[in-house]
């Protein structure tokens, strides 16, 4: 069987789901631009408070993320070529380091909380969970993004390819937001 | 005859019910654009609550600023009374668009219940604080501090309305095959959901960006809200535009 | 482009999380500094791309779309590594 080589551009999936992805991307870069802009004010408390957090944790989930995003990407390709049965197991896949990503996280939460350093107990750990939660809040839309493509591929009458495509792209979102908030919550000194 | 006048006397002969030339939806759609800019001058340049005020005054400061702008407080809240009454005409056409959208008309009643709600805490409890605290000259410092208070936490931090709003209309926009409103804006309303949800904090913080005067919890809000109203208003008029005359719509 | 497109992603996937180890291990070394930071923070920047490009597929998307993302990519990058040294 001859591949088809895609010549020319495209969009995958739905063009909205690029609106709110390239909107999410600028809005979080605000946040982030805040973050570093407050930390610039204090560094070394940021510095101090930081050494409480894991960064192996953090390693941990950072690739469990990245497992996702290759797992979703693989699946648009099973999608494309009709391997139905496929890109469901790997859609599986992705929801599940997903829902492992969200259980470490909470796990990370109490933890951190346990030992007193909650919401309330300085910048450093105001923007901590302030970034962590509201990237976890878009991680629980994924799962509901990713419930609506498993769906979708065990409907015989449906398994539309964009379905699958605008759920990748709203993954691979999540994905790169945390790239992001890994390096400067957890690695930058 | 076309289909358009077919449909016209047709719904004519049904009571008239359903009369065509969408007049009355133009005039709804109008109030939109006017309430919004009398909105916005209200809030920014009368009352002064956009950008708020700060949260970490003492009770002599904020004595202080409500005696500094007493004059237009008073212009502007009861400016507001007499408009406010126009956001009921506003939600009234969504929830009209959202009952063309091939969704059950819960979500549209979802919708008007919870504006209705959220009307109150979300800008008119600011208004009635901010009023009453500059009626008579000469309170207490505390007590105005305390309708200070009132007044700002209820107009950030009154978030849970508004994000059942959002989500309504975000679920019926991505359940609707008729495609009234595209999948964008259910995107957009997302957006609003999250600021929303970043406003919980003004509960907690006196300064920085959680604050309610705070870069994230306020300023990123009202441009996003900025964003928001936007949408709304354009995708309403094409809406209206493109809606077929004497269409039946669900109760 | 060698190899089947799912082996290529597969490549892409290796060498994200590869560089992710190697990130983690660079930045928790004890004589961290500035210099490391900013090569974390290169380092991010690369997995972002590669995230973009290849597991967004924006390389296969139009033309406005590429420098989109390279010009939002390169702004934040600057906006972080100037409030970082400044």
């Amino acid at each position: 069987m001859t591949a088809e080589r895609e010549t020319a551009a495209r969009l995958p999936g739905d063009p909205g789901m690029w609106v709110f992805v390239l909107g999410d991307l600028a809005f979080f870069s605000a946040y982030f631009v805040i973050f570093m802009v407050h930390r610039g004010r204090e560094p070394e408390l940021f510095a101090a408070a930081q050494r409480h957090l894991s960064p192996a944790v953090a390693v941990a989930t950072t690739l469990l993320l990245l497992t996702g995003s290759w797992l979703i990407a693989l699946a648009v390709q099973a999608s494309r070529a009709g391997e139905h049965r496929r890109a469901l197991r790997l859609t599986a896949g992705t929801l599940l380091t997903g829902v492992l990503f969200m259980l470490v996280k909470a796990g990370e939460w109490a933890w951190e909380a346990s030992h007193g350093r909650t919401f309330a107990s300085g910048d450093f750990f105001m923007f901590y969970y302030l970034l962590t939660g509201v990237h976890l809040f878009h991680m629980l839309l994924g799962l509901v993004v990713l419930g609506v493509v498993l769906r979708e591929l065990r409907a015989p009458g449906l398994r539309r390819t964009a379905v699958v495509e605008t759920g990748a792209t709203y993954w691979h979102m999540v994905d790169l937001l945390w790239i992001v908030i890994f390096v400067l919550v957890y690695l930058m000194r | 005859m076309s289909g358009a006048a077919a449909a016209r006397t047709a719904a004519d002969a049904s009571g008239g019910r359903r009369r065509g030339g969408a007049v009355d939806l133009w005039i709804c759609w109008w109030v939109l654009p006017v309430f919004y800019v009398l909105f916005g001058l209200i809030f920014v340049l009368l009352a002064r609550v956009i950008p708020p005020p700060r949260p970490d005054r003492s009770p002599e400061e904020v004595a202080a600023f409500f005696h500094d702008h007493a004059a237009t407080i008073r212009i502007g809240f009861a400016a507001l009374m007499v408009v406010i009454g126009f956001t009921g005409v506003a939600n009234g056409l969504v929830a009209h668009q959202m009952k063309r959208m091939a969704v059950s008309p819960v979500f549209a009643y979802a919708y008007i219940a919870a504006l209705a709600v959220g009307a109150l805490p979300g800008c008119l409890m600011a208004a009635f604080c901010f009023l009453a605290a500059v009626f008579r000259p000469g309170r207490d410092p505390h007590v105005l501090a305390l309708l200070y208070d009132i007044g700002l936490l209820t107009f950030v931090g009154s978030l849970g309305c508004f994000t059942t709003q959002y989500l309504v209309l975000a679920l019926a926009i991505l359940l609707d095959r008729r495609r009234i409103f595209p999948t964008w804006m259910a995107y957009v309303c997302v957006w609003q959901i999250v600021t929303e949800l970043l406003a919980a904090p003004v509960f907690v913080f006196k300064d920085g960006p959680l604050a309610w005067d705070g870069s994230i919890s306020f300023y990123m809000g009202t441009v996003i809200f900025g964003i928001y109203e936007v949408c709304i208003i354009v995708l309403l008029f094409k809406a209206v535009r493109d809606q077929p005359p004497g269409e039946p719509v669900q109760d | 482009m060698n190899g089947t497109p799912g082996a290529r992603t597969t490549r892409v996937w290796a060498a994200l999380c590869a560089v992710t180890v190697l990130s983690w291990r660079l930045g928790t070394e004890r004589t961290a500094g500035a210099a490391v930071t900013v090569a974390v923070l290169a380092i991010a920047l690369v997995k972002a791309r590669f995230v973009v490009r290849c597991f967004m597929e924006v390389q296969d998307a139009p033309a406005w779309l590429r420098r989109l993302t390279d010009v939002w990519l390169a702004a934040l990058w600057t906006a972080l590594v100037v409030l970082y040294l400044v």
